[in-house]
Formats: structure tokens, C-alpha cells, sequence
């Protein structure tokens, strides 16, 4: 009879600590986000400061950027600007605390949607065993974004298919594919369904921007005729940073801040950084989006 | 005199055997999706009604659909798909053409473009369908822009030169989606598939690799979910492809534009069709000579 309650007492303990430990897992469940842009800079310039803050809560971030960069320069190139840019990308991936920046070997301003780009993205989607994939709109002003968006989108649902870059396995399911934030308007403008406030992340954004030197302080300067007034002192660099690169709220994003955080914390959000759904992966519900984007306040 | 009578008689028979040939020659449509299958689910009803009539209906596949299975692939499963298409094929009194590209690699190379524009012209088209380039597969949107580029150049003879050019730019019309952006499907045309439905679905079932096995696995389906029998599977097909719409406002509208004498309440199956920008600009009279099932039930 003891021998017996003594079972009994055992196998519930034994059956409470593994519901335990199941709950945990799913609460504790990391999400995987992967952000693919054309350069090195371009996915820290559009979703830096939502990266701090999916880090921060411990989920898993990395940046791909699909050409090395090496056509990105006024007076350096080739592999040897290739070799610093992906230096830059490491220390901004540090600086935003996310797990990899993954630099690909496309030549910069030659990126085509071929076969063989499309398979490397592919395999980086699942390697990443994504829940949220994210890039630009194929309408952006460069055609290494507008191609790299062709890729991504291309990527969608062909990363379920077991017959397609078989020596990576499949995903389970499509995931969730976003737009990076643009201003172009044709054919359409782009549309900010989902709204995150990165005011308490905007200086780890800047941190991560301030990384890519090259960027921010010589080839983007040079490209607008503004070499000149990029500070030497590095104090007074950040406030250059900022003036140039802290992007203003637009109505439309507005609207959609309030949505998700509610009225008055959204009239406050400072910084915000947005994200548009794509018609190709999968379609999420506004819980769904709560879900993928905790930092979101649901209060609404 | 005599001469006057026989000129007018030549005049008259002339006229008249060009009357008799608008009457009586069959149109000629072409459908070309990106696997064996897509023309058939999106115009499967639609080629039926055609054929008849007695017009002739060709469907082309561009891929071989070599990638659409979650445990069989490669040349083996091209195989067993180009047969499967044949049946689908004779199912709805068409022919079916299966070419070699790979699935899932479908890009609108000239090559693939010049494949595009030689088909067209050997069909002499009328009328060639297409999908558009936003749907949810690349593949299908390549196999749009492939389409898309073989309008106007149908016409221009040095252009794959190897195959006399059409005389003048057909119809192109887009096959539906469901996709908004960048602006959503338009429904141009609307043709009632009631009298027909079971003939399409009975196309769709002889696509046996796909709509009971591939597509069931994507939606992560259990293959015991799967019915066995032929008949419970022409059921189970009819219920997932072609259950009873309820119509919405665009839907009655373009129905009831090219169906003023029914009520879209009693209408149960029916396929839409946008007109694209780059072919012939139809008429609405012309249109009612290229779909002559439009206005019947």
C-alpha cells in the first residue's frame, strides 16, 4: 500500500513537472526573424531599432544583406571595401545586440533575381527556420532593393517545397514576409500595418548606423554633396547622425501607432519604425501580429 | 449584260463564302499557366463550353511541374505529369501541351518568351489566356510576364523568325487571382460553368499527383483525410474547388452584364477573365462573338 502511494506520489510529480516544463517551453518559445537588404546598412537603417528591442527580449534577429557592398564608395572598392563593410555590419550586429549579420558575396549594384540568388536566400530562410522574413519593397529607388525584393518575395512558399534546394530542409510552413518602409508611391505607397516604437531603442539604432563609417560618414555625405559637413569631432557626430537619419512620423504610421499601442502612448512614440504585410507568406490575424511582435502594447 | 450577271454572281458567292467562314470557323484559344494544372482549375470550365461548341482549345503548361510533390520529383514525376495532363486534356475535349522547364525555375527568359510566341502563332490564336504577374507563386508570375511579352511581338516577323507571325495581335486575358496589389483582378468577363462544373472537376481529379496528394500535403493536410474512392474523391474535390459561391457585388455586376436575363442568385459556377492591356482592345460585341456561351445558360 505505501509502495503504491509512494507511486502514485511519484508519477504526479513526475507528470506536474513536465506540464511545467511544456508551459514554459511555450512561453518561453524564441522567435526567429530574419531581415534581408540589399547592402550592408540597409536593414539597420529600416528596422534597426525594432531589432534592439526583439534582441532585448532575448528573440532570435539576423540581418542578411544580400550583396557585400563593394560598389558602395567614392574612392575605395572591390573586395577591400567588401572586407570593411563586412567588418562594419559585425560591430553594428553587436551594437544592436542580434545574433548574425550574414554579408553574401553579390557583387554590389549587380544583383539580378536569378536562380542562384533566389536558392541562397532559400537556404538562409530555413537555416534560420524563420517565423518572420522581412526586405524591401520591390519599388525602392535602387535596383539592388527593388531586386532584392523580387528574391525574397520569390523565396515565399518556395521555401515549403521539399524538391527546392533539397539539400536544406524545408520549413513546416510559409512564414510571415513584411516590407521595409518606403516612400515611393508608384504603383502604390507603402502601407504601415503593423507600428513599432523604438524610442527607448532609437540610440542603439544610432549606435548601429554610426558603425557603418563608411556609410554614414563618407559615401552617404558624398552622394548628397554634404562630405563637407560631416563633423571631424566624434561627439559631434551623433547629432549629425541624427539630424539626417531620425525619420519623422508620418500621418499614416500615426494612425497605425495608435492602433496597436493606443491612443495616447501613440501620439507620444518619438521614434517609430513600420512594416507593411505581404500578400505571399503568410496571411497573420491581428492576435497573430501581437504574437510576432511582443513588444507591441495590446492594450488597446 | 451577260457579263454584269456573272460579276455579280462571283460577288455574291464571294460574300457569301466570307459569311460562311465567320460563321463557321471554329476560334482558336490558347491557356497558358506555369504547371500542369493551372489552366484547368482557372479555365477548366470555360475551355469545356468552348470545345463544345466546336472551337478548339489548347493548354500549355510552361513548367513540367517536376518540383510539385512532397516525396516523388525530377524527370519521374514530369513523367507522371504530362500523363496526367493528356487525361485532363481529353476530359474537356482539349489538347494539352506540357513543356520542359523546370518548375519552381521559371524565369521570363527569351528562350521561355520565344516558347511563349512560338505556341501562340502555330495555335493561330484568337484568344490567349494568361495568368497575372502577381500571383502567389513565381512561377506564375514569371509565366505572366512571359505571356505579357509575347503580346504585340506575335505580330512581328522578325521575331523567332522560324514561325510565320500572326496577322494581328490577339485578345490576352488574365486568368483570377486573388491578390490586391498592385490593384486588385478585374472582372472583365464573367462565363456561367453550371452545365459543366462536373466536367471540370473531373479534369482536376486527373491530376491525381496534386489535388490528392501535393496539395492536401502544403495545407498540411493527413493523408487519412484523404477519401479513397473515386467517386467520394470527385466529391471531395467538387466540395474544395467549386463549392456554392456567395456572390458579391462585383461578382453580380459582371455577371449580370454578360447574363442580363438571369438572376446571379441561380447561378452556381462561374470563371472571370481580365482583359490585358497589351493585346487587341475588344468590343463588347466582340467579345460576345469570342465567348458565343456568353447570354446562354
Amino acid at each position: 500500500m505505501t509502495r503504491k502511494v509512494f507511486l502514485y506520489l511519484l508519477m504526479s510529480v513526475i507528470l506536474l513537472s513536465n506540464v511545467e516544463i511544456k508551459a514554459q517551453n511555450s512561453i518561453e518559445k524564441k522567435l526567429n526573424i530574419i531581415v534581408f537588404g540589399a547592402h550592408p546598412d540597409d536593414c539597420d537603417n529600416k528596422i534597426g531599432g525594432t531589432a534592439a528591442l526583439f534582441a532585448e527580449m532575448g528573440h532570435h534577429v539576423k540581418f542578411v544583406s544580400v550583396t557585400n557592398g563593394d560598389a558602395g564608395h567614392f574612392e575605395k572598392g572591390g573586395g577591400a571595401l567588401a572586407k570593411i563593410r563586412r567588418a562594419e555590419a559585425n560591430l553594428a550586429a553587436k551594437r544592436l545586440g542580434i545574433d548574425a549579420y550574414t554579408v553574401l558575396d553579390n557583387h554590389d549594384a549587380e544583383l539580378f533575381p536569378t536562380l542562384d540568388v533566389r536558392h541562397q536566400i532559400i537556404r538562409e530562410i530555413r537555416n534560420w527556420n524563420a517565423d518572420v522574413v522581412i526586405t524591401h519593397r520591390p519599388v525602392d529607388y535602387h535596383p539592388d532593393h527593388r531586386y532584392t525584393g523580387v528574391l525574397v518575395q520569390d523565396a515565399a512558399y518556395l521555401v515549403i517545397v521539399p524538391n527546392v534546394t533539397p539539400d536544406t530542409p524545408p520549413l513546416e510552413k510559409n512564414p510571415v514576409f513584411l516590407y521595409l518602409q518606403d516612400h515611393f508611391q508608384k504603383p502604390y505607397s507603402f502601407k504601415p500595418d503593423i507600428a513599432v516604437d523604438i524610442t527607448q531603442s532609437f540610440n542603439k539604432k544610432m549606435d548601429a548606423l554610426d558603425a557603418h563609417k563608411s556609410q554614414f560618414y563618407e559615401w552617404l555625405p558624398w552622394t548628397s554633396g554634404k562630405l563637407s559637413m560631416v563633423p571631424k569631432e566624434i561627439d559631434k557626430r551623433r547629432e549629425f547622425l541624427i539630424s539626417i537619419w531620425s525619420r519623422s512620423i508620418s500621418p499614416k504610421v500615426r494612425k497605425s501607432l495608435n492602433k496597436w499601442y493606443g491612443n495616447e502612448r501613440g501620439q507620444a512614440v518619438k521614434h517609430a519604425e513600420s512594416f507593411e504585410i505581404c500578400e505571399y507568406g503568410k496571411q497573420p490575424t491581428d492576435e497573430e501580429i501581437l504574437k510576432l511582435f511582443p513588444m507591441l502594447n495590446s492594450k488597446r | 449584260m451577260k457579263r454584269i450577271i456573272i460579276v455579280l454572281l462571283l460577288l455574291s458567292t464571294g460574300v457569301f463564302t466570307n459569311a460562311q467562314n465567320r460563321q463557321n470557323k471554329p476560334l482558336k484559344i490558347i491557356a497558358i499557366g506555369a504547371h500542369p494544372d493551372d489552366c484547368d482549375a482557372k479555365f477548366g470550365g470555360t475551355a469545356a463550353l468552348f470545345a463544345k461548341m466546336g472551337h478548339k482549345v489548347k493548354f500549355v503548361s510552361l513548367t513540367n511541374g517536376d518540383a510539385g510533390h512532397q516525396s516523388e520529383g525530377g524527370g519521374a514525376l514530369g513523367k507522371r505529369r504530362r500523363a496526367e495532363a493528356q487525361r485532363a486534356g481529353e476530359i474537356l475535349g482539349i489538347t494539352y501541351d506540357v513543356l520542359d522547364n523546370h518548375d519552381a525555375e521559371l524565369i521570363p527568359t527569351l528562350q521561355v518568351r520565344h516558347q511563349v510566341i512560338r505556341k501562340i502563332r502555330e495555335w493561330d490564336a484568337d484568344i490567349v489566356l494568361g495568368l497575372r504577374p502577381n500571383d502567389y507563386h513565381p512561377d506564375h508570375r514569371n509565366a505572366g510576364v512571359a505571356v505579357q511579352d509575347a503580346a504585340y511581338l506575335v505580330i512581328v516577323p522578325n521575331v523567332t523568325p522560324d514561325t510565320p507571325p500572326l496577322k494581328k495581335n490577339p485578345v490576352f486575358l488574365y486568368m483570377r487571382d486573388r491578390f490586391q496589389k498592385p490593384y486588385p483582378f478585374s472582372k472583365d468577363i464573367a462565363v456561367i460553368i453550371d452545365d459543366v462544373v462536373d466536367q471540370k472537376i473531373e479534369a482536376l481529379a486527373a491530376h491525381d499527383s496534386q489535388m490528392f496528394e501535393w496539395g492536401p500535403w502544403t495545407n498540411g493536410m493527413k493523408e487519412s483525410e484523404i477519401p479513397k474512392g473515386d467517386d467520394e474523391r470527385l466529391a471531395w474535390l467538387k466540395k474544395r474547388y467549386a463549392s456554392q459561391k456567395n456572390w458579391n457585388k462585383s461578382d453580380t455586376d459582371a455577371i449580370k452584364k454578360w447574363y442580363p436575363n438571369l438572376d446571379p442568385a441561380n447561378v452556381n459556377h462561374v470563371e472571370f477573365f481580365e482583359i490585358c492591356e497589351y493585346g487587341k482592345q475588344p468590343s463588347e460585341e466582340e467579345i460576345k462573338q469570342m465567348f458565343p456561351m456568353l447570354g446562354k445558360k
